[in-house]
């Protein structure tokens, strides 16, 4: 990727908190059944703790002579328990898929208002995909954090009062032992585990890219008999990550263990008080209650020291989250109010324009004239900003300095909708989306009929080929149109395009991938469908089959005329 | 299909005897883990009832001893030691087994080699390599050990039970026995439940990847409101399936907690009642053993259900072995490359190169790609392979470079068939630059090194000079230092294809194979890239596929491809 991260240099850096609190603070719509959830959980508790403690003095009360727990208390606490869990667990996987749902739209929503065009420009696909999976990572955050979080708050409270009833001392000792088991010692090892699981995060990333160049370099390998070399390279890199993942392992091993010993500690303190013992005297029936209840609170205390495990790689996905969805581009200026003109005579004048503040100037000076109708060709070598230019003619990016026009008008003053509506893109980064052809082609037109579908169809010359198929127009087409040959997804994608009836065609190397003579047909076509709409055709080299008013060759940052 | 269930069935049964091998420590600590927690409970009762006892007699407890007391606090010490030692040795079992896989998968890749990138994305090859593999760590740490502790730990708690009281042995063998039976009813409910759901569930999910990456075509198509909006109700949708798989999954662990409520509620009841009527009585041996014993029951209860707790949670990564299982299946079975008998290596100055009567097939339905193609480059000269795309160029240059065999006739390297010499001689022989030069995340030097990794400084600024890789070099910001490939420097198409030249020079190998070195430049660009591979050229064999019009700037024999077929010669090729 040559093109590395961008945006992350532009914004101010994001710490995990508040990340995580900019994600809760979306889930507001939410709040009531995830505070039910919670509440839910709460009370499954409560009855988990009465039953375990009502089961130890069913059986010990019995030397009163008389039943203080009866047998339907038993079996009512019981049944509740058992039924509250399900309903709780229910509930609360319910509220968080609501939860995720809205974060998802929220995402989505975010990038396609703001740094999505130029995201879709630069960014790669599995970027995208790990954000995606960064989303799906959240759905621990109030089931495995906040959820036992809550419950912990509550059992800390009842046992220290339960137990300081009959010993303020024990209630005290009891609930700091708590508070180290549930609270402290998750916290350490987040705070530990934090700087370990970002070099974990590090380290998987070298082993992918390593094994990416093991997979993509496999003809260069085979060709120069490097097997051997690029195999010991990359399992260094696992042993790396291996090893750091076995570092981690054996601390939270520790944590756990001591979460353990903090309750252990606590039961030991209550069998001090049932023998005896330091003058601890309290009842032996209390004894056996309170320590049913100690057994029961810490048992529900050691899913946090997991939630602290949890917290650096929950912390880490949101912030990647909110720092891609937040980052607003500087192509949203509120002043954009006026529709596009009529005239689609597209003028540069002057134009300067970087990606970042610290990038080169891919643009200095860049003027430009493409009168309406006309068709034009852009050339130069790769990296040299044609798609940026596209990129400057759609809003999704905007100029340092110098003024684009379209029909006269500024369009940094024109509606980004109104102007994509005027221009239609088509790119090797076009997407075809994994849906029929029918929905990927109405994303052009959405009220587009049966008939206009089928010329643009025929037009694109692939309407032969659609008709071939055994669903027509409702054939699925695959994740990246993988069930059609590349020359006819970018034909389905051109009938797109051409549906759209936009004056302005932006071609964006339209036949790069293609092989020499697919190239040849599809820019044939080109020239036959296009006739009275601007055509920008953007590309390193010229097959000598298109038909061109004008050709425009960039370098410098700058544009010169070439002879058409 | 049932063939490909019967195969990821036995590979899961392979990789879960190998994965028990590495548990056995999580298992004996897991064990004696369930044994000191048995012995914990027995010292609480013991203090327990005797002060319970205590209690009845009016105050006479003072006899008791804190033994007990002492000794828990030991057992709970050498717990904690205990599990953190099983809690380390399940991860050293998942890193064990993921080292083990990793590595097989790379080799099976390697062994593959280029022809598996015709059936398979790159992405998604890398992607079972590394993702696939880490997500089987919870099967190897977890599901491994306690599909083996569910039944044995259980077991083994059972047994000082009944020996303490065989009535509350029996319940609460009957409570955990009927756990299975919760389990398999729920399970199957709940895997016909997915079953039914999981295509709409998987596609939902692909839904939301996809138009995340497709994002730029929704916005410039000005339709970003409506896919939110339809996205919103995908969701809505996803989650409502996935509820009523949940719906019937939860209901699985219920069967958990429902039987664990049962024993507690059952032997409370049942040991309460024994202790009533012996109080009767007043204060004997037996109302005490009673108090104990029955407390000690109720202890060790939550003992006996955490390992079937442990299986419940571990399920799901069971599924992800699955899953990894068909992926790690598609590919090729990874063995050494073989050294067929009378193995040679050929003469490396000098080589001439020829095809005779070459077929090759790569797919039946599209017909084949070569049909019976001859020619012969002599020692030094230059063959020129032309034809549009898709004419056979491409699969003359991978039975070349031995990536493939041809279906009949013989590729032959001075009059040796190919399939007879040595691999690592062949390799020797031959340098190739493809289309697209493929740079590894490094430095400038050691990509370049990459062709000969013990080559000396003089030799490497030698080819640096040579292929012109020098003139970019100011450009760059730390010259031959610089990091390239992924997460480094860009450099442009034809900076790339210059330290391909640079590779070739070091490896100073008589062929060179030359796949459309040029189709992604620009003509300014192509047309020094064809002097440095001029330069290149002088004195080797050279193979060069083009249909570039450059090409005259090469002198020598031209074949011209057709749909496989050689359609017309010049020179004597």
């Amino acid at each position: 990727m040559k093109t590395s991260d961008q945006t992350e240099d532009g914004t101010p850096a994001l710490t995990d908190r508040q990340a995580i609190l900019r994600i809760l603070g979306l889930w507001h719509r939410q709040a009531p059944r995830l505070l039910i959830g919670v509440m839910l959980a709460l009370i499954a508790l409560c009855l988990g703790l009465v039953l375990m403690q009502a089961s130890g003095l069913r059986l010990a009360s019995s030397v009163l002579g008389e039943v203080v727990i009866t047998t339907a208390l038993l079996r009512w606490v019981g049944g509740g328990r058992v039924i509250l869990r399900y309903a709780e667990r229910l509930f609360a996987h319910d509220a968080m898929f609501r939860a995720l749902a809205d974060l998802r739209v929220w995402f989505f929503h975010s990038l396609a208002q703001g740094a999505a065009a130029g995201l879709g420009f630069r960014r790669a696909g599995d970027m995208l995909s790990r954000l995606v999976s960064d989303i799906g990572t959240l759905d621990g955050l109030y089931l495995r954090i906040l959820v036992p979080f809550a419950c912990a708050c509550l059992t800390l409270p009842i046992l220290v009062i339960q137990l300081g009833r009959q010993s303020v001392v024990l209630g005290a000792l009891v609930g700091v032992l708590f508070a180290c088991s549930a609270f402290l010692v998750p916290y350490l090892i987040a705070q530990s585990g934090q700087a370990e699981g970002e070099r974990l995060g590090k380290n998987l990333a070298a082993l992918r890219i390593g094994v990416l160049d093991l997979v993509g370099g496999l003809r260069e390998i085979r060709a120069f008999g490097a097997e051997g070399r690029i195999l010991s390279h990359v399992q260094a890199d696992d042993a790396t990550l291996l090893a750091g993942q076995m570092r981690l392992a054996r601390r939270s091993a520790y944590a756990n263990a001591s979460a353990f010993l903090c309750g252990q500690a606590a039961i030991f303190l209550v069998l001090l008080a049932a023998a005896g013992a330091f003058s601890l005297h309290i009842s032996a029936l209390a004894a056996v209650g309170i320590l049913f209840l100690t057994v029961a609170s810490f048992e529900s205390a050691g899913a946090l020291t997991r939630a602290g495990l949890q917290a650096g790689v929950m912390g880490a996905a949101a912030r990647r989250v909110v720092e891609v969805a937040v980052s607003t581009p500087d192509t949203t200026q509120p002043e954009a109010q006026t529709d596009a003109p009529e005239d689609t005579h597209i003028h540069l004048e002057g134009v300067k324009f970087r990606w970042a503040p610290n990038r080169p100037l891919v643009f200095d000076g860049l003027t430009l004239d493409i009168p309406a109708g006309t068709r034009v060709a852009i050339l130069g070598p790769s990296g040299v900003g044609k798609s940026s230019l596209a990129a400057l003619l759609l809003k999704a990016a905007a100029p340092e300095a110098g003024s684009i026009t379209l029909g006269g008008e500024e369009i940094s003053h024109i509606k980004a909708d109104s102007l994509r509506r005027r221009m239609a893109w088509l790119s090797q980064a076009t997407h075809l989306f994994d849906d029929s052809i029918r929905a990927n082609l109405l994303l052009g037109r959405p009220d587009a009929t049966e008939d206009d579908l089928w010329k643009a169809l025929e037009e694109a010359a692939v309407a032969d080929v659609v008709k071939t198929l055994p669903d027509g127009l409702d054939t699925w087409l695959g994740e990246g149109g993988i069930k059609l040959s590349g020359g006819q997804g970018r034909r389905i994608a051109l009938a797109r395009t051409l549906l759209t009836q936009a004056p302005i065609l932006i071609l964006d190397e339209p036949a790069t991938g293609l092989d020499a003579q697919t190239e040849q047909e599809f820019l044939r076509t080109l020239n036959t469908v296009t006739k009275g709409r601007t055509v920008i055709l953007i590309a390193h080299r010229l097959t000598g089959v298109e038909s061109l008013d004008r050709i425009w060759r960039l370098s410098g940052g700058v544009a010169t005329a070439a002879a058409a | 299909m049932s063939g490909d269930k019967a195969a990821i069935r036995g590979w899961t049964r392979t990789q879960s005897r190998l994965g028990r091998q590495a548990a056995r420590p999580v298992v004996v600590f897991g064990l004696l883990s369930s044994l000191l927690g048995v012995g914990q409970a027995w010292c609480v009762a013991t203090v327990l009832g005797h002060a319970l006892v205590g209690l009845v007699s009016g105050g006479s407890a003072q006899t008791l001893a804190l033994w007990p007391v002492l000794a828990f606090a030991g057992l709970a010490l050498l717990r904690a030691l205990i599990m953190a030692l099983s809690d380390t040795a399940a991860a050293k079992a998942g890193i064990d087994a993921r080292r083990r896989l990793r590595g097989e998968v790379l080799a099976s890749i390697l062994t593959g080699g280029p022809a598996l990138l015709r059936k398979t994305h790159s992405g998604e090859l890398a992607t079972i390599a590394v993702d696939r593999i880490e997500a089987l760590d919870g099967f190897f740490a977890r599901w491994v050990p306690a599909s083996v502790l569910w039944i044995a730990a259980p077991l083994l708690i059972l047994l000082p039970v009944a020996f303490v009281q065989p009535r509350a042995a029996l319940v609460l063998g009957l409570c955990g026995a009927a756990v299975p039976f919760g389990q398999a009813l729920f399970g199957i409910g709940a895997a016909v439940a997915s079953r039914n759901q999981f295509l709409a569930m998987t596609r939902l999910q692909a839904r939301f990847l996809d138009r995340v990456k497709g994002i730029a075509t929704i916005v410039l198509a000005g339709r970003a409101d409506d896919e939110t909006e339809r996205l919103g109700q995908a969701a809505e949708e996803l989650r409502q399936r996935t509820m009523k798989i949940l719906r019937v999954a939860f209901l699985s662990s219920a069967s958990i907690d429902c039987a664990m409520v049962v024993a507690l509620v059952l032997i409370a009841i049942m040991d309460g009642k024994q202790a009533m009527a012996l109080l009767s009585g007043g204060v004997s041996p037996a109302l005490a053993y009673t108090l104990t014993s029955g407390l000690f029951v109720l202890l060790v209860i939550p003992e006996f259900f955490a390992p079937l707790r442990g299986l419940a949670l571990a399920y799901q990564d069971r599924a992800h072995a699955q899953g990894a299982a068909t992926a790690i299946l598609d590919l090729p079975e990874a063995q050494p490359r073989p050294s067929p008998d009378g193995a040679r290596t050929v003469n490396a100055s000098g080589v001439m190169v020829s095809l005779e009567d070459v077929c090759f097939t790569w797919d039946p339905a599209r017909g084949p790609a070569l049909d019976h193609v001859s020619f012969t480059v002599p020692a030094g000269e230059t063959l020129i392979l032309a034809g549009p795309s898709g004419s056979g160029k491409s699969t003359i240059m991978e039975l070349l470079l031995g990536f493939i065999q041809p279906d009949s006739g013989s590729v032959r390297f001075n009059g040796a068939p190919l399939d007879s010499i040595v691999p690592d001689s062949l390799s020797r022989m031959i340098s190739w630059i493809g289309q697209k030069p493929v740079l590894f995340a490094g430095t400038l030097k050691d990509n370049i090194l990459f062709a000969r990794p013990d080559a000396d400084e003089a030799d490497l600024m030698a080819a640096v000079k040579a292929a012109a890789v020098d003139q970019f070099l100011p450009s760059l910001p730390d010259g031959l230092e610089t990091r390239i490939g992924e997460g480094g420097f860009g450099l442009s198409g034809g900076q790339a294809q210059r330290i391909a030249i640079a590779r070739a020079y070091l490896k100073n190998a008589p062929i060179l194979l030359l796949d459309e070195p040029t189709a992604h430049l620009d003509p300014a660009t192509e047309k020094s890239v064809f002097e440095s591979l001029q330069r290149l050229a002088l004195r080797r064999t050279v193979v060069l596929a083009t249909h570039s019009a450059a090409v005259h700037m090469f002198n020598g024999r031209r074949v011209d491809l057709q749909m496989g077929r050689v359609v017309a010669r010049q020179g004597a090729a």
